[in-house]
């Protein structure tokens, strides 16, 4: 029983801490340019798609690239980490090309959600072509090749050692980027353009940088929470990220637009609420998120951290 | 290429369009249209499939009358839930607004695959026909269109549309000037799912089968994609964007599995290529159409 309980915490903060990666993703773009990107669930399939082909997977097609793949399979860490990179720089394209010609020509942000939402689906797409709709499972021995163990024991419960990673590597890359927002000069740059562009412009930060930088870690990001989960469950089609990408939008909404902490403490209370619900309910464990999010946005608009933007008279 | 099924889609796409237009023509970014479509389309398939005062026969067809009806509950239904949901999502502005509309469609998609009695992710199937063939479906949706254009012309010289414009252009300032605005928000809103309601309950027909993947997220982004592309000034706009934008993938069919891309692609570069949307009022201008009226913007009046 206790392994039970256990287990299904750890998976739920698992999970969690996947949500609390892709929430950040859209804070970093939000808390710069106020609005939403929209391909960031995309994103999240094509960092599956990467670490699962880093890792000498095979290009399916329909068959059309018979056995085409890596002559031979990178250690998981440095399949994950080039994953994230490459995820990283799809995120950049996607500013060039949706948000970019908008910010030039000063348009509304609605139209950026449009735009972004057309990068996703361009993106998804095409990794339908090249990969094909059929699900992938990762090599086997990718987690022994990482020098661990398949599951763990501890305090007599069993435990898979994927779940625990999910959250260890999670908290991590939050952690890492929230001291890097904070304390590094760049991070520092970065928040100043995120308070108050003309400012910033004043004080010589070059706001473009910025804003590709913040496109770049989304995206990073994002393929990092899809290597991870792809990991953790396998791949089941180039739509999978999009489901991903809406529950990080309401862990983003749930902690308040623009709060790191509330992005973290959203994304760990959402993975713990979904896995609280009973396995026999297991099919309104998709709702659960949204549930939640209706009810918080009733009782507070702005979210639970969120500070509620000052209306302007 | 273009058939009487594909043209009838187009001209749900076209009511879906003005479903999202609605709400938006009063400033309010709600994304809750598929939701309603999904309700109406959920209602309609459920009643001529198991209730028998409807009239369906055992071959599977369907009084005329009997269809008109469900059309009329399917809408009622999605307006009854869009007057409760609006009051509680449209205290919210902007992006929380069209997220907590994007949680609402994806609550009614789970419940509609997880309820006991709605099909599961087969969903309902074999629902009756009131015509013999797709064509017959082009004069209830004709009838319908033209039913929701025209509401929506009136309204732009209706006090009415006029508080929906004045909300759009400056809340504050409509709510200043003595305009109700949460209950013209709420009447944008509710007409807005009785569109959607009536337009899903059409389709559960017309596509003979009906289950949870008819209300997804994809729905919003698409039928927002109508709006934006089409121009969002006038009502216009999203009846071209809907005809247009539903008959693309097929037309492109062709091309094979390329055509999704195109379609991401339409998506991406229409708001860059033509920022106001196909349809402004700048173009109506030009093209001499008196008949709609000139939308003033706040900063032609100051």
């Amino acid at each position: 029983m206790i392994e039970l309980v256990l287990q299904s915490l750890l998976n739920g903060a698992a999970s969690g801490g996947v949500y609390a990666l892709v929430a950040l993703g859209y804070t970093l773009i939000f808390s710069v340019l106020g609005v939403i990107n929209f391909a960031q669930g995309a994103l999240f399939s094509i960092g599956g798609y990467f670490t699962y082909l880093l890792l000498g997977g095979k290009i399916g097609a329909n068959g059309a690239f018979p056995g085409l793949a890596l002559p031979a399979g990178l250690p998981f860490w440095l399949a994950l980490l080039l994953a994230a990179v490459a995820s990283g720089l799809v995120g950049l394209l996607v500013e060039r090309l949706a948000f970019a010609p908008l910010r030039r020509s000063g348009s509304e942000p609605l139209q950026a959600l449009i735009t972004s939402l057309g990068a996703g689906v361009v993106l998804v797409n095409l990794l339908q072509i090249l990969m094909g709709a059929e699900g992938y499972s990762f090599p086997e021995g990718a987690l022994l090749m990482a020098g661990l163990p398949d599951a763990l024991v501890i305090a007599g419960a069993r435990i898979r050692t994927v779940q625990l990673l999910l959250l260890v590597v999670s908290v991590v890359a939050v952690v890492m980027l929230t001291i890097w927002l904070e304390r590094s000069r760049a991070g520092k740059a970065l928040r100043a353009v995120a308070e108050d562009p003309t400012t910033a412009l004043y004080l010589g930060i070059d706001s473009g940088a910025m804003v590709r930088l913040a496109f770049f870690l989304s995206g990073a990001m994002a393929g990092l929470g899809g290597g991870l989960i792809g990991l953790s469950v396998s791949l089941p089609g180039p739509y999978f990220g999009i489901g991903y990408g809406l529950k990080g939008l309401a862990v983003l909404v749930l902690g308040g637009l623009g709060s790191v902490p509330g992005a973290i403490a959203g994304g760990l209370l959402m993975g713990l609420a979904e896995a609280l619900v009973p396995p026999d309910a297991s099919g309104w464990r998709d709702a659960m998120a949204f549930t939640i999010l209706f009810a918080v946005l009733l009782v507070r608009p702005s979210g639970l951290l969120g500070s509620g933007p000052i209306e302007k008279v | 290429m273009i058939d009487n099924g594909l043209l009838v889609q187009m001209l749900l796409g076209a009511l879906l369009g003005l479903s999202v237009y609605l709400p938006l023509s009063a400033g309010q970014l709600s994304l809750a249209t598929p939701a309603f479509y999904a309700v109406g389309g959920t209602l309609a398939a459920l009643l001529s499939t198991r209730w028998s005062a409807l009239g369906a026969t055992a071959a599977g067809s369907l009084p005329p009358a009997s269809f008109l009806l469900v059309l009329i509950l399917g809408g009622l239904l999605a307006g009854g839930l869009a007057v409760v949901v609006g009051q509680l999502v449209l205290r919210l502005r902007g992006i929380y607004l069209a997220i907590s509309t994007i949680a609402l469609v994806e609550i009614v998609r789970v419940a509609i695959l997880n309820l006991p009695f709605t099909g599961g992710a087969v969903g309902i199937f074999s629902i009756p026909q009131p015509f013999s063939e797709a064509g017959g479906y082009l004069v209830p949706a004709l009838a319908m269109l033209g039913l929701t254009a025209a509401l929506c012309h009136r309204l732009e010289t209706l006090p009415l549309g006029r508080a929906m414009g004045a909300i759009r252009e400056d809340e504050l300032a409509a709510r200043c000037m003595g305009i109700d605005t949460t209950r013209v928000k709420l009447i944008a809103f509710v007409i807005s799912a009785v569109v959607a309601g009536s337009t899903g309950a059409l389709a559960a027909h017309f596509l003979n089968t009906w289950n949870a993947r008819q209300g997804s997220f994809d729905v919003s982004v698409t039928t927002l994609a109508f709006v934006i592309l089409g121009g969002s000034r006038t009502w216009l706009g999203p009846v071209a964007g809907g005809l247009l934008l539903t008959a693309l993938p097929e037309l492109l069919r062709p091309v094979g599995d390329v055509r999704l891309v195109v379609f991401g692609l339409v998506i991406l570069l229409g708001p860059v290529i033509f920022p106001g949307g196909l349809v402004t009022t700048g173009l109506l201008e030009r093209l001499g159409r008196s008949f709609v009226p000139r939308r003033h913007s706040a900063s032609e009046v100051r």
